[in-house]
């Protein structure tokens, strides 16, 4: 009964804050339009807090899966939903990541393809049918989608602000960026649908570890990583685990204990592919703006539902354009971090596209009144404006 | 062989000496006439103007205070560069520390004397212009030391022949399809290389930090430009006339005094607003203008024809690059690095500019569509379409444009006109009789 009310009361909070957040946003956004960005530094940073140090909301100290060190693992939002047992906590579509362990909320990339094969592991933790998990786990990622899509990328995911602390690391510094070509941006966007069709067939076929009684992988905790084979080559992994690990939220010593082997497969917490690609990705981001969200599978997997046939249509944050007010400036191309030309080249209307990452940059740019408009359930909550007036 | 092909490069002919004094003086005389007239013709029709006004009423003497001005910061080492058309990268050039003026003319009895060395097919402004040049008329042109030309048409590619004669003449290739990325890099090209004509002839480098202090200066003149073009969208507190004098004198005063004295015209205006004093009937038909650029001073012709017939209209807006095109477009810098700052500049010349030059897979559609616009927010009640004999680009744009505005219901006259005082009289019955038209519309 007493842990109902406290679960309540922590979650009452969490909501009420994030509710607060938003007005505050709101009044200030009335106020200030040319600090868009930096309103959005701060949601992310906020978000980014609420994610992955859910220990603020928690028993802050208390052991409780005591290898791990002091913070709580599995303090997470909604472990319990309609009522069944949800054990890794709230869904969400960012790199909310699993394996970093103060989180609230999990990665929808992490639950799909651990829910996929029903007789997850060996682990007992699990009351629940993966079946219903996997229904949940996919039934909240579109549902955020269609509620969010990709504003999530934009304003929620800590990956997305680590490479925007990259960006704003290298403006600070005064070196410019590099563009990628129309076409080279094209391909690395078509390939997020193969890699998400890869790693989802992957789970599937490892996670039965045998087919026709040819084994695939062993009983051993080998298996156990390559039944979520993209959780072993996500650069957000490493990043997160490392830094709640020097922060001192997790125990140091049980994840390297937990990361041994060759090259290729070295561990639960960290492998080094999942090195090499975060190593890869941070030089890349620092020079090419969101790089890693070009070919992100979870971008595209928002994009999906959120973007495209009957989602397209009830999806309720947009861009809108209006035709006779654009000049054909291009400000908004040049200023996209995914470099985004369709709200430049399309006519007007919706102008959101899969690889929009909502962040809102182009209309907080373009310098004429109206132009660009962020219209949520076809309202409009932002538009552009004449920026020179704010400018003092 | 040399020899023979060097004489033929020269364009313009021998003329004595005393000739050319003669004739500068003249067309001198009859240009401050002309300036004057315009001037006593503004203040008559606007009872209560502004005390500011004066000010740009004195900039606008093209051989008066801002002459001697540049006269003596020239003197002190300064540079000054000539432009043709607003396609040249001001900020550049102010970064530079030089002086930007445009020279392009606009004097009628220039365009006469042009005649002697160019058919009278060719655009008027570029006859004037060279006809300018022929007897050492335009104080600015004289003054610079460089001209950048962008060439847009036709007319300005030889234009930048004739006067290679005379000056120093940094040629820019606009490219035609605008919104091609191959196309846009090509431009950013052609800034780098005016970049480096400027550094090398002022001496000083255009670096980060002179080139972002050059574009917030200009950013700052867009706001002020801005803040007097949201006046004139409610009823009219300030006239056509005026406001498109305040708008010229940007090409070619010192701008940041400008962005100060279009500011206190605006607090001057604002409070009119409030108080409801108008500059003229707020039920006046309001016109927009658009096509060939129209050049202080000779070419107040046309809106002094406008705000002065009987019924009287109020110019609200125009489209035109003499004009509201100048500065509304401001350079959006995204990161202040050097590469994203020259990034801008290259864009807000080229793909903000919505010159008939252009063309795109759906045609020259930004100009509809700036049209279109500017007729919702200004309430524009008729449109005339300027067209000086010879300018074939805005010419040749007519059709497409009547037709969508004959779809939106807004009613367009084709005024095609010379350079000469001549045709005053039958153009005031041809504006009259558009002006009675909208005003019996605005009746229903
Ligand atoms: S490793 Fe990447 S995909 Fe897997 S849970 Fe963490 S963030 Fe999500
Ligand atoms: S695309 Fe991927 S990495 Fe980028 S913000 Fe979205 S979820 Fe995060
Ligand atoms: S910034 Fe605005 S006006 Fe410029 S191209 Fe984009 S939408 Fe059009
Ligand atoms: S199109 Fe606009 S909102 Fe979308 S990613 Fe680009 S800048 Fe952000
Ligand atoms: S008025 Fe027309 S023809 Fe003349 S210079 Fe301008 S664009 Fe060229």
């Amino acid at each position: 009964m007493l842990e109902i009310i406290a679960e309540t009361l922590r979650i009452t909070i969490a909501v009420a804050l994030i509710l607060a957040g938003m007005l505050a946003i709101v009044i200030w956004v009335r106020n200030n339009t040319r600090k868009l960005s930096t309103l959005r530094l701060f949601v992310q940073i906020v978000a980014v807090v609420l994610i992955f140090l859910g220990l603020i909301i928690g028993p802050f100290g208390q052991d409780q899966w005591e290898y791990l060190g002091t913070a709580p693992k599995d303090i997470a939002i909604g472990k319990e939903i309609f009522g069944r047992p949800y054990p890794d906590g709230l869904t969400v579509p960012t790199f909310s990541c699993y394996y970093a362990s103060g989180r609230t909320a999990t990665c929808v990339v992490w639950q799909l393809q651990s829910y996929l094969f029903p007789d997850f592991g060996t682990s007992s933790v699990y009351s629940t049918s993966g079946v219903e998990r996997l229904a949940i786990a996919t039934g909240l990622l579109i549902l955020m989608s269609i509620i969010f899509g990709r504003f999530l990328c934009g304003w929620i995911c800590p990956f997305g602000l680590y490479m925007d602390l990259l960006t704003r690391l290298r403006k600070a510094l005064k070196i410019k960026h590099w563009t990628l070509s129309d076409r080279t941006n094209e391909v690395l966007r078509q390939s997020r649908y193969l890699i998400i069709a890869t790693f989802l067939i992957l789970s599937v076929i490892l996670g039965m570890r045998a087919i026709a009684g040819v084994e695939l992988v062993s009983e051993t905790e080998l298996g156990r990583y390559l039944e979520i084979p993209f959780c072993q080559v996500c650069p957000a992994k490493p990043l997160f685990v490392l830094v709640e690990g020097a922060l001192g939220f997790m125990d140091v010593d049980y994840m390297l204990s937990q990361t041994i082997g060759d090259f290729a497969l070295t561990g639960w917490y960290l492998t080094s592919i999942n090195l090499v690609i975060l190593g890869v990705v941070t030089v890349g981001s620092f020079k090419i703006r969101r790089l890693w969200c070009r070919i992100c599978p979870l971008g595209g997997l928002i994009a999906i539902f959120s973007r495209f046939g009957p989602f397209k249509k009830i999806s309720l944050i947009k861009l809108t354009k209006v035709e006779e007010k654009c000049t054909k400036c291009g400000i908004c191309k040049r200023v996209c971090p995914p470099q985004v030309t369709e709200v430049y080249d399309d006519k007007g209307g919706d102008v959101t596209v899969s690889s929009c990452i909502l962040c809102f940059r182009c209309v907080e740019m373009c310098p004429y009144e109206g132009c660009l408009q962020v219209e949520v359930a076809g309202k409009p909550i932002y538009k552009s404006k004449n920026w020179l007036k704010e400018e003092e | 062989m040399a020899s023979e092909i060097e004489k033929g490069t020269k364009y313009i002919p021998e003329m004595t000496q005393s000739e050319i004094d003669d004739l500068n003086k003249s067309m001198k005389t009859s240009s401050l006439k002309v300036i004057e007239d315009n001037i006593e013709k503004m203040k008559k029709s606007w009872k209560d103007r502004p005390q500011v006004m004066e000010y740009f009423d004195e900039i606008s003497n093209l051989f008066g205070k801002r002459q001697e001005e540049i006269k003596q910061q020239k003197a002190t080492g300064k540079k000054v560069i000539g432009y043709s058309c607003i396609f040249a990268p001001i900020e550049m050039i102010l970064a530079a520390d030089a002086i930007p003026v445009r020279v392009g003319s606009g004097w009628y009895d220039s365009a006469k004397l042009g005649d002697r060395i160019m058919p009278v097919e060719v655009c008027p402004v570029i006859r004037s212009t060279v006809g300018a040049k022929m007897v050492n008329l335009s104080p600015f042109l004289e003054l610079s030391d460089a001209i950048v030309m962008p060439l847009t048409c036709d007319g300005r590619t030889k234009l930048s022949e004739m006067l290679a004669d005379h000056k120093p003449i940094w040629r820019m290739n606009p490219p035609r399809v605008k919104d091609d990325p191959h196309t846009l890099s090509m431009w950013k090209q052609e800034i780098m290389v005016i970049k480096e004509k400027i550094e090398k002839l002022t001496g000083n480098k255009i670096d980060r930090k002179n080139l972002k202090t050059a574009i917030e200066k200009m950013q700052q003149a867009t706001k002020a430009f801005r803040r007097l073009q949201e006046l004139r969208k409610g009823n009219p507190v300030i006239n056509g006339r005026d406001a498109m004098l305040v708008n010229q004198t940007s090409l070619w005063d010192d701008i940041e005094r400008w962005t100060q004295k279009v500011n206190e015209l605006c607090d001057e205006l604002e409070k009119r607003l409030e108080q409801k004093e108008y500059s003229t009937y707020p039920d006046t038909p309001r016109v927009m203008l658009t096509g060939t650029p129209m050049i202080w001073p000779d070419s107040w012709k046309v809106p002094n024809l406008i705000e002065e017939s009987n019924p009287q209209g109020v110019v609200v807006v125009d489209e035109q690059c003499s004009g509201d095109r100048i500065l509304y477009d401001p350079v959006g810098v995204d990161e202040w690095t050097m590469s994203d700052m020259i990034d801008a500049i290259g864009e807000r010349y080229l793909m903000a500019c919505t010159c008939p030059c252009f063309t795109s897979e759906h045609g020259n559609e930004d100009r509809i569509n700036w049209i279109i616009d500017r007729i919702k927010e200004y309430k524009v009640d008729g449109v005339i379409y300027y067209v000086v004999r010879g300018c074939i680009l805005y010419a040749m744009e007519y059709q497409r444009i009547k037709n969508v505005l004959d779809k939106m219901n807004i009613p367009v006259y084709y005024l095609d006109t010379e350079y000469t005082r001549e045709d005053v009289g039958q153009m005031k019955t041809r504006v009259e009789a558009f002006l009675e038209m909208l005003e019996a519309r605005m009746d229903i």
